[in-house]
């Protein structure tokens, strides 16, 4: 291939050239490329990262009666924390895994203090993990919340067949934007039960277990969450569960 | 007793093949690279199963050390005959500088910094920076390799953009001032997308403890940006 070859056909005369290849040697060339190839495999970034969209609330002072209260059925607050040792770091269980803790309660907080010394004995808060699914069962904190919200899920379960076969349009992109459209259609629609989420994090829990919690409302699709400050009353709460348990 | 004749043969290897295939190779790598930005520290971000990408333009990027040290990137205009090349990258950087030293200058009278001509072009061509506004002309004089050295050494009491729990937006603390001046900065797209929240972008260590984060986003609610986008790698887990 890298030779160049002429060969005289026919019978050699006198005088004729003699025949002669040129051997082009890519050895250098390939190490060259090589090397260029290591340094853009080095220097790129093949993912991108992603973002999550949150919204804050304003931090001005809301008048009592704007307020939008949410519903004490509908209301779940999850507290959110990370096991650290002494030196701040994250304590990890006997995979790897960081050891991130979930909180939480449903409705207002209770605390029941029967002997009326100041120190409650029992709340309603309890204790979850950030699992994930196994299969198709969900496991831990995500199947707390997708039992709150199972009309909507269900919803949008019909919705992604139907997505699946392409039945919104045929062509791919208006598919996926009408599939979209109804999505939130559903998440947000008011006649059926959905619960709030209100989400705190106490200092020590770790960014990913906050990061984590958001990611369940994008896979539970709850469309109303918020995140809050830990309060007095979550800490005692948190006190009092790991006095009892 | 036939004799064996051993052909000798050549031991030349083709190489025009492999060099086709390390050309195109090179090729694919050359079209879709897009460069690693220098950052004084390498964070490892959450994962969520958000499928939003980050924009490649019109971007503050508000990146948070695990002890707490901010730093801000901010990248103009991806397309430079916008607005006749207004707000390229450069020019918004160094458009963000002038405003920010101007309202310091303002709020500190006694402590004013200067800069020239020079130390604005310096921040411009700079991917990150983060150091308080004293140390501001100091560190732009330095030579590369030094402002490398400086800026990712977390120990020093002189890197990092302070931030405090000012609720009071009349005296702000530095990052606001950095803020609002990116805020301000002219170009009417990054305003527009930092009101949508893509704009603004918070990245963080996942092992960071919140309280570090909460400081940082109860700064950027006061200054009433309340919505942003954290950033987070993909996870692969199915939903």
């Amino acid at each position: 291939m890298a030779q160049i070859e002429q060969s005289d056909k026919g019978k050699k005369k006198k005088g004729a050239q003699k025949k002669m290849s040129i051997h082009v040697d890519f050895t250098p060339m390939v190490d060259m490329n090589m090397l260029l190839i290591t340094f853009f495999m080095l220097c790129t970034t093949m993912i991108k990262s992603q973002t999550l969209q949150i919204t804050l609330p304003t931090n001005e002072k809301v008048e009592q009666q704007d307020m939008n209260k949410a519903k004490e059925s509908e209301a779940i607050t999850l507290i959110v924390t990370t096991e650290r040792n002494e030196k701040g770091d994250i304590r990890r269980d006997d995979n790897g895994n960081p050891l991130n803790i979930v909180y939480y309660y449903e409705g207002q907080p209770q605390l029941v203090d029967d002997n009326n010394d100041g120190v409650p004995e029992s709340s309603n808060i309890q204790q979850e993990k950030f699992l994930g699914n196994e299969g198709t069962v969900q496991r831990g904190i995500r199947k707390i919340l997708h039992d709150r919200n199972k009309q909507v899920l269900a919803k949008i379960d019909d919705l992604k067949v139907k997505w699946r076969a392409k039945e919104f349009s045929p062509k791919s992109e208006i598919n996926d934007s009408i599939y979209q459209a109804k999505a939130k259609e559903v998440r947000n629609d008011s006649t059926l039960t959905r619960p709030v989420v209100i989400i705190k994090a106490t200092p020590e829990a770790s960014w990913e277990s906050l990061i984590g919690a958001l990611d369940e409302m994008q896979i539970n699709q709850i469309s109303r969450y918020q995140i809050d400050n830990i309060n007095g009353t979550d800490s005692l709460m948190i006190q009092t569960y790991l006095q009892t348990h | 007793m036939g004799k064996v004749k051993i052909k000798r043969k050549s031991t030349l290897i083709d190489m025009t093949a492999m060099s086709d295939v390390t050309v195109l190779l090179l090729t694919f790598f050359m079209l879709t690279s897009t460069f690693l930005q220098k950052e004084p520290v390498t964070v490892i971000t959450p994962s969520s199963v958000s499928e939003v990408k980050v924009p490649t333009a019109n971007l503050a990027q508000i990146l948070i050390s695990p002890e707490g040290k901010v730093f801000i990137s901010v990248t103009g205009e991806a397309d430079p005959t916008v607005a006749d090349g207004e707000w390229g990258t450069e020019p918004i950087r160094k458009e963000i500088l002038r405003k920010a030293v101007a309202e310091y200058n303002r709020l500190h009278p006694n402590k004013k910094v200067e800069l020239t001509e020079k130390d604005l072009d310096t921040f411009s061509k700079l991917n990150m920076f983060g150091v308080p506004f004293q140390a501001l002309p100091a560190f732009l004089r330095m030579s590369q390799t030094e402002q490398d050295k400086v800026i990712s050494d977390m120990s020093r009491a002189d890197v990092g953009i302070p931030v405090d729990d000012n609720k009071d937006l009349e005296r702000p603390n530095e990052f606001q001032i950095w803020m609002r001046a990116i805020y301000s900065s002219g170009n009417d797209n990054l305003q527009s997308t930092m009101k949508k929240g893509e704009g603004i972008a918070v990245k963080a260590d996942h092992n960071t403890p919140y309280s570090t984060v909460q400081n940082v986003l109860d700064n950027l609610q006061t200054l009433k940006m309340n919505r942003f986008s954290l950033m987070t790698a993909l996870k692969t887990e199915q939903d």
